[in-house]
């Protein structure tokens, strides 16, 4: 890297270079026996150049000459993209417990193991298929800057996410564990699942009408996509957030709290910086109902003249690769503040509803302008606060600026899920269609 | 390939394959006015593969020095896997082949400047923005060229290229707080000829963008509907196409008995077809990424399941016919079961047929992405129209649509004349295939489940 920086800098004003290392190993089961096993021994580098206020850009897997990446950066900087921002020095990082050292020595067939004994658990306990994906990933990132800044991460995730399916379908009951180290996935996973499985196989028709509905933390992604857009930096800049002109107003109900905090290190992935290397901080985005803060990387923050938030990251939403990807304002570190409710107690407090257990297609909508319409893969239909079956061909729609008012209650324990670590959230008066 | 087959060489197994790709990248990328990317990147990288007493497992990996470790861990996991396996897996035969294949190109993009791409992206890209209403484009030029080195103990060896381009994105409007976007794309995998003189697309779709801004919600409930050979091919890609992705059902006894040959799916007047083999089209290429050679596979037949998409190891497992369907994204993924260019045969009746015979309902048209969960699915459309006693009317915005894979299919009730295929495409199955093609003629779709807004 030191060399590359070296060679970029004679050509240009500003120089950034960003590596990754990465080992993943992912373990499959299908209908409770072991499937597949592939891993990936992967790496590349990624290069910023800025002269005159232009930005070059280039990247490579396999640094074979440092002299051709840095002149396809040169290239790149011919085309003349504006770069109205300077690339951060930071030092002196709080320390974070990111990597367990004990992955090196997780072997695969303790993740087997530990899936044989899960299946094993369910299949006692159901006759619905069990599908169990498993692994261990270790990743280094680096980072380096012509002002001096030198840093560098390395993180271990170990992940294991059962599911029971229903039958004829996909559609299935799932939780995922996400640790630093190894650990067997505790027994109220597993309850949660086996329990919301069995009280639902029977179809149930709850027919359209607005009613209550509950968003479990797998698909609270559903509604904080449409947020998470309208906050971003990128949007406001591009004139395309409807909440622009809304800061320090009251948008939802006064008992949500919606924060990025990439400090926290009990769930795998905290960072003390983000991809450019701005130091991360407790964020609240949303607090009491009352929108505190946009999001910002060095780029957005340089064309709003505002000060970068930390959140420039080389995230790609449909699993591109960070190399090829230009860091973009991203809440990386997404929670939500859980409520005092067990989830038994949300499930009892509904008269009549439906529970989005997995949603399709939440990419589908129109996110800038926070509608969601959303199919239910598989919805659970409550009535007198039982589960009394699944419900299939049926959609939930509304827009989050609506629907995010009438939060009725929020659980009080978080799961790491799509986008963020949520509890779950009871929301009143939401519209439902089913086909009878 | 020399250097792969000496990989190949080392390896104690039943059999292995190594694939070894060189990808370049082109974007140029627009957001509004401005410029945000430009630049032109090569990547690489091995996929190994091993199969050993009936355990098959990969690894994706970037250095060549790294190959002695690939090799170790994935005969490694082949061995775990053959211990804990009920099933052993086994391959379907296949010819072996030596083959390389460039497709022929009207106008390679690799003999055109960046400067005329960038020309060319920033002209589409102005057209939208001559409008007032239109706030936003998120317009790129995207040409990926993948060249593929393929090698098996068997003593196959296939090279083949792969060029995609396009030009599109996405087109956003605005009034007061209500935010409208459309989607605008060109492109294929038959070179750089096929961008230009495209203008038309840009401009009707912002036009559409700014009508969007004045038509109704629609309102929720269950409708009948006709959906255009957009809307058709996504439906036919979401509803029906992933279960015959041979691995999605190869281990849910439940889905497998649903799936199985000769049962009846759908109304009599449907019949599905996955052709990678024609030439010109977004889907198409020669060989997939176990060296398989591709097959035009009849899959629906009057309603009834005839044909499956396979792997060499779903062939094998279904004692059915190999088809040549098992695509990696690039080089960092071992090969799954993708579709490649699907569609719907077209019928006997004209638009006009269809209006009248849907009487009261909505004309779906263009898709704008989808997802499915096996039995059910859910796919958006960027706008429709109401129709009343078979006249279109009004224009009418935030169709998503839900359906069932079982019911759903018999629902088709009409098919139309015409056939038209995808220009780009973009599915997602733990991997993105840029290259996945699906189109179809104009459906009529009872009963179908819209979630409104």
């Amino acid at each position: 890297m030191e060399k590359l920086l070296d060679i970029a800098r004679k050509v240009s004003d500003k120089v950034e270079i960003y590596s990754i290392e990465q080992t993943v190993d992912s373990i499959s089961f299908e209908n409770a026996k072991l499937k597949d096993i592939n891993s990936k021994l992967q790496s590349g580098t990624s290069i910023r150049i800025i002269k005159d206020e232009k930005l070059g850009f280039a990247f490579t897997k396999n640094i074979i000459d440092e002299e051709e990446l840095v002149s396809n950066a040169l290239v790149s900087l011919k085309g003349g993209v504006d770069a109205k921002f300077n690339l951060p020095f930071t030092n002196d990082l709080p320390r974070l417990y990111t990597y367990d050292p004990s992955i090196e020595n997780l072997t695969t067939t303790t993740i087997i193991d530990e899936c044989n004994r899960i299946a094993g658990i369910f299949a006692a306990k159901t006759d619905g298929q069990v599908n169990i994906h498993a692994g261990r990933m270790i990743e280094k990132i680096s980072l380096m800057n012509s002002n001096g800044l030198d840093l560098s991460v390395k993180s271990s995730y170990y992940y294991c996410s059962p599911a029971i399916m229903y039958p004829g379908s996909y559609a299935s009951i799932s939780r995922v564990m996400t640790t630093k180290k190894f650990s067997q996935t505790p027994g109220e996973h597993l309850d949660f699942i086996l329990g919301t499985y069995n009280k639902s196989l029977q179809e149930a028709i709850p027919g359209s009408g607005r009613m209550k509905v509950l968003f479990l933390p797998e698909t609270m992604y559903v509604l904080l996509w449409r947020l998470q857009s309208a906050a971003s930096g990128k949007s406001i800049y591009e004139n395309q957030s409807p909440i622009a002109d809304k800061l320090g107003e009251k948008l939802f109900s006064g008992n949500l709290t919606i924060y990025n905090d990439p400090l926290n290190d009990q769930f795998p992935g905290a960072r003390t910086f983000d991809d450019e290397g701005t130091p991360g901080r407790y964020f609240p985005v949303v607090e009491d109902g009352v929108l505190k803060n946009f999001y910002y990387d060095l780029h957005y923050a340089g064309k709003l003249n505002v000060q970068p938030t930390g959140h420039g990251f080389r995230s790609a939403m449909w699993g591109g690769e960070a190399i090829s990807t230009k860091p973009i304002p991203s809440l990386a570190h997404l929670y939500i503040k859980p409520g005092d409710k067990s989830f038994s107690d949300l499930i009892r407090s509904i008269d009549k509803g439906v529970i989005v257990a997995n949603a399709l297609g939440a990419h589908s909508g129109n996110i800038p302008n926070g509608d969601f319409s959303i199919g239910l893969s598989p919805g659970l239909y409550v009535e007198n606060g039982e589960i009394v079956g699944y419900v299939k061909d049926a959609m939930v729609a509304g827009n989050i600026y609506e629907t995010m008012k009438n939060l009725i209650a929020i659980e009080d324990t978080l799961y790491p899920a799509m986008m963020g670590t949520y509890p779950a959230l009871l929301f009143d008066d939401v519209s439902v269609t089913t086909k009878a | 390939m020399e250097e792969l087959r000496l990989i190949l060489t080392k390896i104690d197994a039943d059999y292995a394959d190594i694939r070894y790709e060189k990808m370049k990248e082109t974007m140029i990328v627009f957001n509004g006015k401005e410029l945000s990317r430009i630049g032109s990147d090569t990547t690489d990288g091995y996929v190994l593969r091993v199969l050993k007493d009936g355990g098959l497992a990969s690894v994706a990996f970037t250095r060549i020095t790294d190959a002695e470790q690939a090799v170790k861990r994935a005969c490694e996991n082949a061995c775990l896997i053959s211990r804990n396996i009920k099933h052993p897996v086994e391959f379907a035969k296949t010819e072996v082949v030596d083959d390389t294949f460039t497709p022929e190109l009207d106008e390679d993009p690799r003999n055109i400047s960046i400067d005329e791409k960038l020309e060319q992206t920033r002209n589409y890209n102005s057209i939208p923005l001559q409008h007032k209403e239109i706030i936003m484009t998120n317009v790129r030029y995207q040409e990926v060229i993948r060249e593929k080195y393929f090698l098996s103990t068997e003593g196959s060896k296939v090279k083949e290229d792969l060029i995609t381009t396009m030009i599109g994105g996405m087109i956003t409007s605005k009034d007061g707080s209500l935010l409208q976007n459309v989607r605008a794309s060109v492109g294929g995998s038959t070179g750089f000829a096929k961008l230009r003189n495209r203008e038309e697309v840009f401009e009707q779709k912002a036009e559409l963008a700014v009508d969007l801004l004045r038509a109704k919600p629609v309102a929720a409930g269950v409708y009948n509907v006709i959906l255009n050979p957009s809307m058709a091919g996504l439906f036919t890609h979401e509803a029906f196409g992933h279960f015959s992705e041979a691995d999605l059902i190869e281990d849910s006894p439940t889905m497998r008995e649903k799936m199985r040959i000769g049962a009846t799916l759908g109304n009599d007047v449907l019949s599905i077809i996955d052709d990678p083999t024609v030439a010109g089209q977004l889907g198409f290429y020669k060989y997939d990424d176990e060296g398989v050679k591709a097959r035009k596979t009849p899959l629906l037949q009057n309603g009834i399941l005839v044909g499956r998409l396979h792997s060499r190891r779903t062939a094998a497992s279904f004692r059915e016919l190999l088809s040549g369907h098992c695509i990696a994204e690039d080089y960092r993924f071992a090969p799954i079961i993708r579709m490649g260019n699907i569609f719907i045969q077209p019928g006997t009746k004209t638009l006009d047929e269809l209006l009248a015979e849907l009487g009261d309902g909505l004309y779906i048209l263009d898709s704008k992405g989808g997802q499915t969960s096996g039995e059910n699915f859910t796919f958006g459309a960027q706008y429709a129209y109401s129709v009343k006693n078979g006249n279109q009317g009004e224009l009418i915005r935030d169709i998503n649509i839900s359906g069932n894979l079982y019911k759903t299919l018999k629902d088709i009730t009409a098919v139309g004349d015409d056939l038209v295929l995808c220009e780009i495409g973009g599915c997602g199955k733990g991997q993105i295939n840029i290259r996945s093609s699906h189109g179809g003629p104009h459906i009529l779709v009872r009963n179908v489940v819209i979630g409104g807004a």
